[in-house]
């Protein structure tokens, strides 16, 4: 079964009248497996991101349906859509959106405070999934001390904390340099291929885009290409 | 890591904003605190005033017929609410020795001890007297005497010459109030002993309680009273000063809770800021799974926080400022200071209050916040104001009209009590507030016409900022709009106020002595009408005397209401003494003259009398039928009063007797009459004053009050000041990126600077504007409030002065409280402004 399928998918922005109406995603049909890297590219206001932020119910669609193993998240609430996205959904920004008040052990062992957990069992969690992305050694430094790279990798640290069903990363590269551009990625491809990790990441740049198993191409809020390149091992 | 250290973390990093919002709470909460204590402060100095201008408020029992009357005659009144203390007088012209002097004084029989643990005798020096030789002396006339303490005087009375000592000096404000005239105090059995009148007493004095009713009181002891003893407000003693401080409170009450509602804003607009401030970083914790109910408990919990520490500084700030307002406020009275007497509540109540406060201002945004579409949040432009939220607005604003509306109708028609405008005033000031994100665009979209050239760029990003948030901006102008209304409509509302008093105490008193009835009242009403004739000969056969006007004054009833009837020559070489409401004074003088009544508005709202009605009028004992000519202004025993021609009370009532005598004097001839005045006065048991001194006293009263309301609004003014220097660093501190950014493309720091004043002077104009037009609202309810509070409309007047210059203080107070912040703002290192979140 798949762990995430959409179902004739479609979201519509209203302007201030019915012309200025922009269909952003139009009847889209996806259906991901677990331990899959999806790469959804397609040019800017091709629909993407909307697409993105409707898999992590950050958006609710227009019509159709978005099934998280199995659940819909459009009959959620907004406490239970929370809670999905607390425990089962981890998510990368282009801009990292880390809290600047916070280390980065806090930031990243913020999804387990938000769920409840304990002080001890939280940090032990976040410290793990800075290992994981190689960045335990900067634990206690604020957002402003690190590097753009460094703030990313811990940015998809906070992604895994809560052991996520699937990892949405939209742009997690646009703001970074090629050599922390390539660690990044290289890190997700590592997460699909050691701890098989559903990843889908949303990017407009091609060689990102190649290092996914499988490339889906929109233009127009429509699926134009669903093709498997076998560039990551499933 | 629990969200309780997010919080603190937050607070760390951005120390600035914190404050910002916990100032805002002190502000709010210092500004309540500080205007309670001054308007008790005010209050008890309205008491105060009072009681020295015209003695402690109080009543007299008489008999109906004049004379003395056997004390056993009077029922227990001391039970009576509002009643402070009885006190039985007995008055005995005597003659007095001392040393090698003979004096002819009135001597007064009183419970001396007991008036001096009341605190209705104050002594300057030793004790009250106690024993039958024992005498206390008026301090002034012991020290023209050069005898103290001590010393003996030989007691002239009817049976013995008694040697008594000097026991005590009192001070001349305490002894007028129990024995107008009296300059020798005696124990009252003893004096009584001494006159062989045993048990026998000329009046029996009600002293009241501050808050006490007048009305009520008297209705309630004339209840108990037989036939033969009336009870009536002591001659000469017009409550006028009552009316006066009855509207001031009304007026305190106004502006305290016109304070609240300033407070409300502050804190409603720091948490407002607080909270959109971190717009994204709220978002970003829901995006990572914080339910609404986890985001708003946090936004909740940090209100609380702040709203405690801010409201506990605020109350201790407050407390700190209220000394030395009270302290200005009594000078102001002319009052002595006598500390801030703060209730033990007060202080546990404000802190609640702010805290209480800063968490229900919390609650909307930190709902805005929840309710917000995660990407919205998480974009770097603030959202615009959801359409929902203005209809909100609206639909608010259209309610608070109709409650403010139904509440004055009501008052008007008197369901409710004068007090009712208060919350009438409050909520047509909401109104205004709450339609200020509708008004305040296009104003300042108007404003921006007006803007020199050479600002052009620095208006128009400053206009941009305006109206990009209309609800924060609202909020700010709030709290501006609150303090110019204030201003305005309080402006007004006292100047009308105290215009018509003083021209109505002008119309009643144009003389240059007063002559006025002494305590002594041991003689029959045929007795001093007798002297009445004879003093009044005398005095018209003065060298020197171009007019006399007799008064006499006497407690009546009309149609069953008690009031005071007033009768006085009138005559038709001068002008009428009067302010007719809806006729002539030509028409109502030719009504007097056939007999016919005018009757104070007041008396014709309690009695239900209007123009024209012929009513039973009961005057020492006797009903007479009188017709009412018309209603006139008056503020005589709070309007309560009933005049008419003397020669027509002579007719009907038997009223002879002149209580007040208006002496006007030749050109340039009133000084060189004072001791001729003063010599029959003594002779008569008249008290004499000038005009000059009796307007001194009005206009201590009136100067008092106004001031001390003015301190109040003025301190209104600097709450709404430091509220607004308040919003606009928070604003400032907000808005560090925007500036950097501009500054980093090139805008200089002049214009910068320049573009956050322009902003700020631009939000004072405006809601000076919007606060006009609230505070002559404001004014025309309070002038409403008026007619059931004294009977008769005030009129309305636009005051130029007092608009100008609440409109300037808007202006200069929003340029100032922008200046500081825009400065620091310059001064941010480029970098970090930039890079700020």
């Amino acid at each position: 079964m798949s762990i995430l399928r959409t179902e004739a998918l479609e979201k519509t922005f209203s302007g201030a009248g019915a012309e200025a109406a922009v269909a952003a995603v139009r009847g889209v049909d996806l259906a991901v497996e677990g331990g899959e890297f999806v790469a959804v590219t397609g040019s800017s206001g091709s629909g993407k991101s909307t697409l993105l932020h409707m898999l992590g119910g950050i958006t609710r669609p227009t019509a159709g349906r978005v099934l998280l193993e199995g659940i819909d998240l459009a009959m959620l609430d907004d406490d239970a859509l929370a809670a999905v996205r607390r425990r089962r959904i981890g998510f990368v920004f282009q801009r990292y959106n880390l809290l600047p008040e916070l280390s980065l052990l806090e930031n990243v062992a913020l999804p387990l405070v938000l769920d409840g957990v304990g002080h001890a069992r939280s940090d032990a969690a976040a410290r793990e999934a800075l290992e994981a992305v190689d960045m335990a050694h900067r634990a206690g430094h604020r957002p402003d001390e690190l590097s753009g790279g460094e703030q990313q990798r811990g940015a998809v640290a906070r992604a895994l904390v809560t052991g996520p069903a699937i990892v949405l990363a939209d742009e997690p590269t646009g703001a970074l340099d090629s050599t922390n551009s390539a660690r990044v990625v290289e890190l997700l491809q590592r997460l699909v291929t050691e701890r098989r990790q559903t990843v889908i990441l949303v990017t407009h740049d091609p060689a990102v885009a190649a290092a996914a198993a499988r490339v889906v191409r929109m233009c127009d809020g429509r699926i134009e290409s669903d093709s498997t390149s076998g560039a990551t091992a499933r | 890591m629990r969200l309780r250290t997010l919080l603190v973390r937050q607070w760390r990093n951005r120390p600035g904003r914190a404050l910002a919002a916990a100032a805002s709470v002190a502000v709010a909460v210092g500004a309540v605190v500080a205007t309670w204590a001054a308007a008790d402060a005010s209050r008890a100095g309205y008491r105060r005033l009072t009681e020295t201008i015209a003695g402690v408020p109080s009543l007299d029992i008489t008999a109906r017929d004049g004379g003395r009357f056997d004390a056993m005659l009077v029922p227990r009144v001391v039970d009576v609410p509002g009643v402070r203390a009885v006190v039985p007088l007995f008055y005995r012209p005597t003659l007095l020795r001392i040393g090698d002097n003979r004096l002819r004084e009135m001597a007064v029989g009183v419970d001396a001890a007991a008036l001096a643990a009341a605190g209705l005798l104050a002594l300057e020096a030793g004790e009250p007297c106690r024993e039958d030789d024992e005498v206390v002396l008026d301090a002034t006339l012991a020290k023209g005497l050069g005898v103290g303490v001590g010393d003996e005087v030989l007691f002239f009375a009817r049976r013995r010459i008694a040697r008594m000592r000097i026991t005590g000096l009192a001070t001349g404000d305490s002894l007028r109030w129990f024995a107008e005239g009296a300059t020798v105090v005696v124990d009252i059995q003893a004096l009584e002993a001494m006159s062989l009148s045993t048990a026998q007493v000329d009046r029996i004095r009600i002293a009241l309680a501050g808050d006490a009713d007048r009305s009520q009181v008297m209705a309630a002891v004339a209840g108990r009273l037989p036939p033969r003893l009336v009870a009536d407000v002591p001659v000469g003693r017009a409550s006028m000063a009552d009316d006066v401080l009855h509207s001031a409170n009304l007026g305190l009450d106004f502006v305290t809770a016109l304070t609240l509602a300033m407070a409300w804003f502050i804190v409603g607009n720091a948490m407002l800021m607080n909270v959109a401030e971190r717009r994204r970083g709220l978002s970003l914790v829901r995006l990572l799974g914080a339910t609404g109910r986890q985001v708003r408990r946090f936004v909740t919990l940090e209100a609380a926080l702040l709203g405690g520490v801010g409201a506990t500084v605020g109350a201790v700030v407050g407390l700190a400022a209220a000394g030395p307002i009270s302290a200005g406020i009594s000078r102001a009275l002319q009052t002595p200071a006598t500390g801030v007497a703060v209730h033990p509540l007060l202080v546990p109540m404000a802190i609640v209050m702010g805290v209480g406060l800063a968490v229900a201002a919390a609650w909307w945004p930190a709902w805005e916040a929840t309710s917000l579409d995660l990407l919205e949040g998480l974009a770097s432009a603030p959202p615009a104001a959801p359409p929902a939220t203005t209809r909100k607005l609206l639909v608010a604003g259209g309610l608070l009209t109709l409650v403010a509306a139904i509440s004055e109708a009501l008052m008007y028609v008197e369901v409710w009590p004068p007090r009712a405008s208060v919350v009438s005033g409050i909520a047509l000031l909401l109104a205004f507030v709450t339609v200020t994100p509708f008004l305040i665009v296009p104003l300042v979209r108007f404003l921006g016409r007006f803007i020199p050239d050479r600002w052009r760029v620095e208006g128009r990003l400053a206009i941009d900022q305006i109206v990009r948030q209309p609800i924060r901006t609202a909020l700010t102008a709030g709290v501006l709009v609150v303090a110019v209304s204030n201003g305005i409509g309080l402006g007004h509302a006292i100047r009308d106020s105290v215009e018509d008093v003083l021209a109505w105490y002008g119309r009643m008193l144009k003389a240059d002595w007063v002559l006025t009835q002494a305590g002594a009242l041991s003689v029959s009403r045929e007795e001093r009408s007798a002297d009445s004739r004879r003093l009044e000969t005398l005095v018209r056969g003065l060298d020197g005397v171009a007019d006399v006007e007799g008064i006499g004054v006497a407690t009546g009833r009309v149609a069953g209401t008690v009031c005071v009837v007033i009768a006085r020559d009138m005559p038709d070489d001068r002008p009428l003494p009067l302010e007719p409401v809806g006729m002539s004074p030509d028409e109502v003088r030719a009504a007097l003259a056939r007999g016919e009544a005018v009757a104070g508005t007041v008396l014709a709202q309690r009695a239900g009398v209007k123009a024209g009605d012929e009513v039973t009028v009961e005057v020492f004992g006797r009903a007479t039928p009188v017709k009412i000519a018309a209603l006139v202004v008056d503020y005589t025993s709070g309007g309560a009063s009933l005049q008419l021609r003397r020669d027509a009370a002579r007719r009907i009532f038997g009223m002879e007797a002149a209580d007040v005598l208006l002496v006007t004097a030749q050109p340039g001839r009133a000084a060189g009459l004072r001791e001729p005045l003063e010599a029959n006065a003594r002779e008569y048991s008249m008290l004499l004053r000038s005009f000059s001194e009796l307007r001194r006293g009005i206009d201590v009263i009136v100067n008092g009050v106004v001031s001390s309301l003015w301190s109040i609004l003025g301190l209104g003014f600097v709450v709404g000041s430091l509220g607004v220097a308040n919003t606009v660093t928070m604003s400032v501190l907000e808005k560090k990126r925007s500036l950097g950014l501009l500054r980093a493309i090139g805008m200089r720091r002049g214009q910068v600077v320049r573009m956050v004043v322009l902003e700020s002077i631009m939000l004072g104009i405006a809601s000076g504007i919007i606060g006009l037009v609230a505070g002559l609202t404001t004014a025309l309810f309070i002038q409403l409030a008026s007619q059931p509070l004294l009977g008769h409309p005030l009129k309305f007047h636009v005051r130029l002065d007092i608009i100008a210059v609440n409109l300037l203080a808007a202006v200069v107070v929003t340029a100032l409280a922008a200046w500081l912040p825009a400065r620091r703002a310059v001064r941010l290192d480029l970098l970090e402004s930039i890079s700020a979140e």
